[in-house]
């Protein structure tokens, strides 16, 4: 049985999409998020991932991203000036004699909201991309491997499920893996592996015999999913392209620049580097944006009802 | 038309001495519902396993099998996998891939279906079926029951011709059972498919089956329309009148209905005599005892056992019947003391063991020899064990060979060699035929002769009404009734044996088969 979560779990339209489209989406959030060192696209990413996690999560997820963040910024904008002594700016020295400098406490700072948004990203995509995704996603680029998965996905909480039985029954006849001496401890642990290795082979000459049963191998497979991709993710996957496009392109061009070493040195105010941060915010905003467009669609017709 | 014709079909399997099948012809029209039966180790399964040719053990094997008028090694490996479809024993083992919707899928995966075609298939099964509501589930957060019945789902959806099913049931509780059985059932009515399904637990299927087909170490003995296969049984007193429904059994019908209609036709000309409960003594020497127990598996989830208390005597064999997640298991868990409850005491005089459910996994060795000597037992007590279980010719087999009777009693003697005072039993006829049952019972009988005390928790009405000395009815995480079974069962209206159901307004207080027999032939001899 499993416990149910008294919280009601917010809807996430994003997570209706394709899962090529979920995919596509958090690789390109969080290379970019990696990359684009200048602090407008930082904020932009940590903001977006922020609020897309309170989304997805509710309240809960604002207090462990505070509590796990404000450390984490603390400590890295107060470590990179120990170690680091470039830039111009010097504020001060310390006993030995190393500069401390206004550059590298920014970049500190900077690095930290860096690692906290990628991270931020990655908490978003573990609850977007569900194993199922992932098993297709990869059965796309090799085949034969979205089996494999998926077999090894419904092996691994059988054999944990049958572990405990083989325990408890061992236990029930006085070989306990908890109690007594170390040594008869690990001689009962020895044996609970040996059963659980020949009634895994056993069980699987079943599982063998009930593919071959279901023509496994007499022709050439075909790999079904669920997942359908319509009209609905060409429309994501073109608005993707356009703004990544247009992101990507601020940024090689050099609409976008940022300096940090030996002077901090960023583009701002340039209406080339303004249309780039509002592709990336777009980018960045981009399920939450659905999400609320939904919301309001969903109001409209049941007013119209 | 003739869906399997087999001729003359005899089976030896490289190691045995005997032949598994002998001279076996068989007729199978298509349409038809055949119920196959038989002791276990009787040839069943590898008659069914004949019929389906990636499926077939190695051995010596001559005669013919057609299917649809051609022999069936000329029948092309990919044509076989659509048109017979075959469910096996374990519904665990069967499934292969991680989610309900793609163990649907993979038979027509490997039939090369297109994606939309198996769209359009996948979801006329999940309807056909019930499945809809767990579609996208896990394949581990499903029940036996609902597992087996994806099992089902996943061949049918491959529109077989024909539906091959060895013991689906065993390894189910009577609910789900009936569930599954009915789901057989359907395909059969409402879509035609042909089916084989070979069973020990006949009490549901044999009312379902157009024919059934009894065998006995490796021939066909009986087949026939299942009434008259009962009665052919009874006339050859052959063991597996045991294994017949009760209604069968009595009066030569097919369901509680119907005798319950004959017995009071019978009883209109005659008066029936008084029905003497089976006299137990009542020991009183307590050995366990549970006092207002709560147990919970989570802090936050719900509670499993309610204020449960129960005393249980030294010397008795104490059984606990109930549905399915009722708390039984769970009370059994309290009770060998692997659970701790969080409010109440719990009193154990003695060493108490467990036989689990699946019996298999107690054993560490290759052999049951070997098995057993790890236990360190001294010479004499070993022998008198083996004695007792009756295990002496299955010593150096490795467990894993062993049938489900055998593997039951080569576990009874491993957990006895702990010098158990309290024995406990976790389902221990499930999977087992009638006639094992049987045995099993009189190795718990001179067990507590001998002063040690067996609880059991069971969904078998029928066997703890045999056998058991005090009854107790457990739901809802506590126990609602408890007495001799003879006063349990014989006041139940529905969760009673099939006996009692019957003769319930004819000969109240009847539990067994054995005792409506006795008061018509008690009057009968007056």
């Amino acid at each position: 049985m499993r416990p149910v979560t008294e919280e009601k779990m917010m809807t996430d339209e994003f997570k209706t999409y394709h899962p090529i489209i979920n995919f596509l989406y958090f690789a390109f959030m969080i290379v970019c998020s990696c990359i684009f060192m200048h602090p407008v696209c930082l904020f932009i990413s940590l903001a977006g991932a922020f609020t897309y996690s309170i989304m997805q999560n509710g309240k809960k997820s604002v207090k462990t991203n505070i509590l796990y963040m404000l450390p984490t910024v603390l400590v890295m904008a107060l470590l990179n000036p120990l170690f680091n002594h470039q830039g111009v700016t010097i504020l001060a020295y310390f006993p030995d004699g190393n500069p401390l400098t206004f550059e590298s406490i920014i970049y500190g700072i900077d690095a930290a909201v860096m690692v906290i948004s990628v991270i931020a990203w990655f908490g978003c995509c573990n609850r977007i991309m569900t194993s199922d995704k992932m098993i297709y996603l990869f059965g796309r680029m090799v085949p034969s491997l979205s089996l494999v998965l998926s077999m090894t996905m419904r092996f691994i909480p059988k054999f944990a499920k049958d572990t405990k039985k083989v325990c408890d029954a061992q236990r029930g006849i006085g070989f306990d893996i908890n109690k007594g001496k170390i040594t008869t401890r690990m001689k009962t642990a020895t044996k609970v592996v040996s059963v659980m290795l020949t009634r895994s082979l056993e069980n699987s000459i079943e599982t063998a015999d009930s593919m071959k049963s279901r023509g496994y191998g007499t022709k050439k497979r075909t790999a079904f999913s669920v997942f359908r991709f319509d009209s609905r993710d060409v429309c994501m996957l073109v608005m993707m392209l356009i703004f990544g496009a247009v992101t990507v392109s601020g940024v090689v061009l050099g609409g976008v620049r940022w300096q940090y070493y030996p002077q901090l040195n960023f583009t701002a105010g340039t209406p080339y580097a303004a249309i780039t941060f509002i592709a990336y915010g777009m980018m960045a905003f981009m399920p939450v944006m659905i999400d609320i467009w939904e919301g309001i669609r969903w109001n409209v017709i049941k007013s119209k009802i | 038309m003739e869906c399997y014709k087999i001729e003359n079909l005899t089976f030896k399997y490289p190691s045995g001495t005997e032949n598994a099948l002998s001279d076996i012809s068989l007729c199978v029209n298509q349409g038809e519902f055949i119920l196959l039966c038989g002791k276990s180790g009787c040839g069943k399964t590898t008659l069914l396993r004949l019929l389906k040719s990636v499926l077939a053990p190695h051995g010596e094997m001559n005669g013919n099998i057609y299917f649809y008028e051609e022999s069936l090694d000329k029948v092309a490996q990919d044509i076989q996998a659509e048109k017979i479809g075959f469910v096996m024993q374990n519904p665990e083992n069967q499934a292969v891939t991680d989610k309900v919707w793609h163990e649907l899928a993979f038979g027509l995966e490997n039939m090369g279906l297109p994606n939309p075609e198996i769209r359009a298939r996948v979801s006329e099964m999940a309807e056909f079926f019930g499945i809809t509501d767990w579609f996208y589930k896990d394949v581990s957060e499903l029940s036996g029951g609902q597992l087996q019945i994806l099992n089902l789902a996943s061949v049918m959806v491959m529109e077989p011709d024909v539906l091959i099913l060895d013991e689906p049931t065993s390894q189910l509780d009577p609910i789900a059972s009936g569930e599954f059985l009915k789901a057989v059932g359907k395909v059969n009515r409402e879509i035609g498919t042909t089916i084989i399904l070979s069973e020990h637990r006949l009490e549901d299927s044999f009312a379902l089956a157009d024919r059934v087909v009894v065998m006995d170490s490796g021939k066909v003995i009986a087949d026939d329309a299942p009434q008259k296969v009962g009665m052919q049984l009874k006339a050859m007193n052959h063991e597996m009148v045991s294994a017949l429904p009760t209604p069968m059994i009595v009066a030569d019908v097919l369901t509680v209905r119907d005798g319950r209609i004959w017995l009071e036709d019978y009883f209109k000309t005659c008066k029936p005599c008084k029905i003497e409960p089976k006299t137990t003594t009542v020991k009183t020497d307590v050995c366990a005892e549970l006092k207002d127990v709560w147990f919970r598996y989570d802090k936050k989830s719900t509670d499993v056992l309610k204020g449960l208390s129960l005393k249980i005597n030294r010397g008795e064999f104490y059984a606990i019947v109930g549905g399915n997640g009722t708390g039984k298991t769970t009370a059994l868990s309290v009770i060998s003391g692997i659970n701790k409850p969080y409010r109440g005491k719990r009193k154990i005089n003695g060493k108490v063991s467990v036989l689990p459910q699946n019996p298999q996994m107690l054993f560490t060795e290759n052999t049951v020899r070997a098995d057993l000597l790890i236990m360190n037992p001294d010479d004499s007590e070993l022998s008198a064990i083996i004695n007792d279980c009756g295990i002496s010719h299955l010593l150096d087999r490795h467990p894993y060979d062993l049938s489900g009777g055998e593997i039951q009693r080569c576990a009874l003697a491993k957990v006895l060699l702990t010098n158990p005072d309290i024995l406990l039993l976790d389902e221990p006829t499930k999977g087992l035929d009638a006639h094992f049952k049987m045995k099993f019972a009189d190795i718990i009988n001179s067990l507590t002769q001998k002063g040690t005390t067996v609880v059991t928790v069971s969904h078998d009405i029928e066997f703890c009404a045999r056998y058991a000395d005090r009854c107790s009815m457990f739901f809802d995480g506590t126990i609602t009734a408890q007495s001799t079974p003879y006063e349990l069962f014989g006041k139940n209206r529905f969760y009673t044996t099939a006996a009692a159901r019957m003769a319930r307004r004819t000969l109240p207080g009847a539990v067994l088969a054995e005792d409506i027999i006795r008061a018509c032939k008690g009057e009968q001899n007056e």
